[in-house]
């Protein structure tokens, strides 16, 4: 479990204060917010990569806040994916196998058993260069995955994917939550994000977290029609075309 | 149309000018060298030749050891430059500019007021034993002073093009920062590592004002081209400098296969 207490943290001019935030075990809770919210900060914060004013981040009981990353357990996946760009796919997959100091065949059992839960098998000799954006993402959870990791945080994971590969890692993403039972923070502006993923959604605006509730009752939230408004237009453009 | 011809040719004019003005002396060197008088100074006369070959040898060593230096102790820096903000760097990158600015006889002064026999750290350099008037170290100090600005900022922006989001991911699977940086960072900047160092190394090769000043002795091949062309005139010195002219052609032909790799 994962729980969060009075957390400040200042990135210039920008402030972002968390004053609760618990996360179960093998939840998938999605941070919805608008561009600038603070939800980059937060999966950062939570990971290591900022410093933190104030405030606690606990998982499993340990406070992990004065940790180092590498020593928090927490795996990401940022929305550039990240991919080692001089490692095959392959060699990205161990690289958090190697870094544990695993033996070679314990590396290549793993890799080849995630990379074949993923469908990836036949990427593995590949450079990132050479995959299109629904692979990379797939070869990004591999790796992220593959180290068993306490927490999974996704940072817009979809955004840079086509309306047609994002239905499918929607899927993707989901089956693998259920079959792995992972705890995942999902950092999002995009709403039909939230409802397609969550089980939980908190809600940030301008740094501050404003609501954190399940997806049934966040979507009949004043915060949910607010946010929609804004995609009214798209919605009466849906409407007259009947889709 | 008339008018942007017109001004395209006159461009063009002004970049013949440019071109003939840059190429014209490199040429001139070779094609006033004289076979003669090299085979005089490499072939026919030991002493002239054992004075030379150690001047070309000093050189080359000089320079290869300030360029490893300037890498060793340069990578961090130039890390620190790329990736960190904090007070007062705007300051620290002039600082590591500063040699780039200075006179190159003033740059020799600069070195012995520092670590000269009567330079403000003379103190420690003398319970170290280290003395840079006329030795080999005084020539490796003064050509690391005059190139690390160039290694340093060349590795700083391949650094900094180095997406950051790369390091963030290698670390959240377990890399420390320091592992982070050498599997993934450093192999990412390896060619803005070897242009630097290239380009570093070029610079260090052609030092001679500062080195007239710190250590005249042992002489390197700059010092030598000068000294024999206030002793025997042009003809000697010609010969003396293709030698050089051929390494620093080599190194720039590297730097060329390094960036367009």
């Amino acid at each position: 479990m994962i729980s969060i207490r009075r957390l400040v943290v200042r990135r210039g001019g920008f402030r972002l204060v968390i004053e609760t935030l618990d996360v179960e075990d093998g939840e998938y809770l999605v941070v919805l917010g608008r561009s600038g919210a603070g939800k980059t900060t937060l999966l950062y914060a939570i990971a290591g990569f900022v410093d933190i004013e104030q405030g606690s981040i606990v998982v499993d009981g340990v406070d992990i806040s004065s940790l180092p990353p590498e020593r928090r357990g927490i795996a990401i996946v940022p929305q550039s994916y990240a991919l080692f760009p001089h490692m095959r796919v392959y060699d990205n997959i161990a690289y958090g196998l190697r870094v544990r100091g695993l033996s070679r065949s314990e590396i290549e059992k793993r890799v080849r058993e995630i990379a074949r839960r993923l469908e990836i098998e036949s990427l593995l000799d590949r450079y990132p260069a050479q995959l299109s954006g629904g692979e990379k993402q797939r070869v990004a959870l591999a790796r992220a995955l593959v180290v068993e990791p306490k927490l999974l945080l996704l940072d817009e994971p979809f955004t840079n994917l086509d309306p047609e590969t994002r239905k499918s890692a929607r899927e993707l993403v989901k089956e693998l939550h259920r079959e792995l039972g992972f705890t995942a923070i999902h950092a999002t502006h995009m709403i039909v994000d939230a409802y397609a993923m969550a089980s939980r959604v908190a809600y940030l605006e301008r740094g501050r977290l404003v609501a954190v509730m399940d997806r049934h009752s966040f979507f009949r939230s004043p915060y949910a029609r607010r946010y929609l408004e804004e995609y009214s237009d798209l919605i009466d453009v849906a409407r007259e075309l009947g889709v | 149309m008339r008018r942007v011809e017109a001004s395209l040719l006159v461009a063009s004019s002004i970049a013949s000018v440019t071109i003939c003005f840059l190429f014209i002396p490199v040429a001139a060197l070779f094609i006033l060298f004289d076979p003669r008088t090299f085979a005089k100074i490499f072939l026919l006369n030991p002493t002239l030749y054992t004075i030379a070959r150690s001047a070309l040898l000093t050189t080359f060593e000089a320079s290869a050891s300030a360029t490893a230096l300037n890498i060793a102790l340069g990578i961090p820096l130039a890390y620190i430059l790329a990736r960190k903000s904090f007070r007062g760097k705007r300051v620290l990158e002039s600082i590591v500019d500063v040699p780039l600015m200075l006179p190159h006889s003033v740059a020799g002064i600069a070195i012995l007021c520092a670590f000269g026999r009567a330079g403000l750290l003379a103190p420690i350099t003398q319970r170290l034993g280290i003395v840079i008037e006329d030795t080999f170290l005084g020539i490796v100090a003064v050509m690391a002073f005059v190139s690390a600005p160039i290694f340093i900022d060349t590795a700083k922006v391949g650094f900094a093009s180095i997406d950051r989001e790369l390091e963030i991911v290698a670390r959240s699977l377990g890399a420390s920062a320091l592992r982070a940086f050498i599997t993934v960072t450093l192999p990412l900047s390896l060619r803005a590592i070897a242009a630097g160092a290239v380009l570093a190394w070029a610079r260090a090769l052609s030092e001679v004002g500062a080195l007239l000043i710190v250590a005249y002795y042992p002489r390197t091949i700059n010092v030598l081209t000068v000294e024999w062309f206030s002793m025997f005139g042009l003809r000697y010195t010609i010969a003396l400098s293709i030698p050089l002219a051929l390494l620093a052609i080599a190194l720039f032909v590297l730097l060329r296969t390094v960036i367009e790799r």
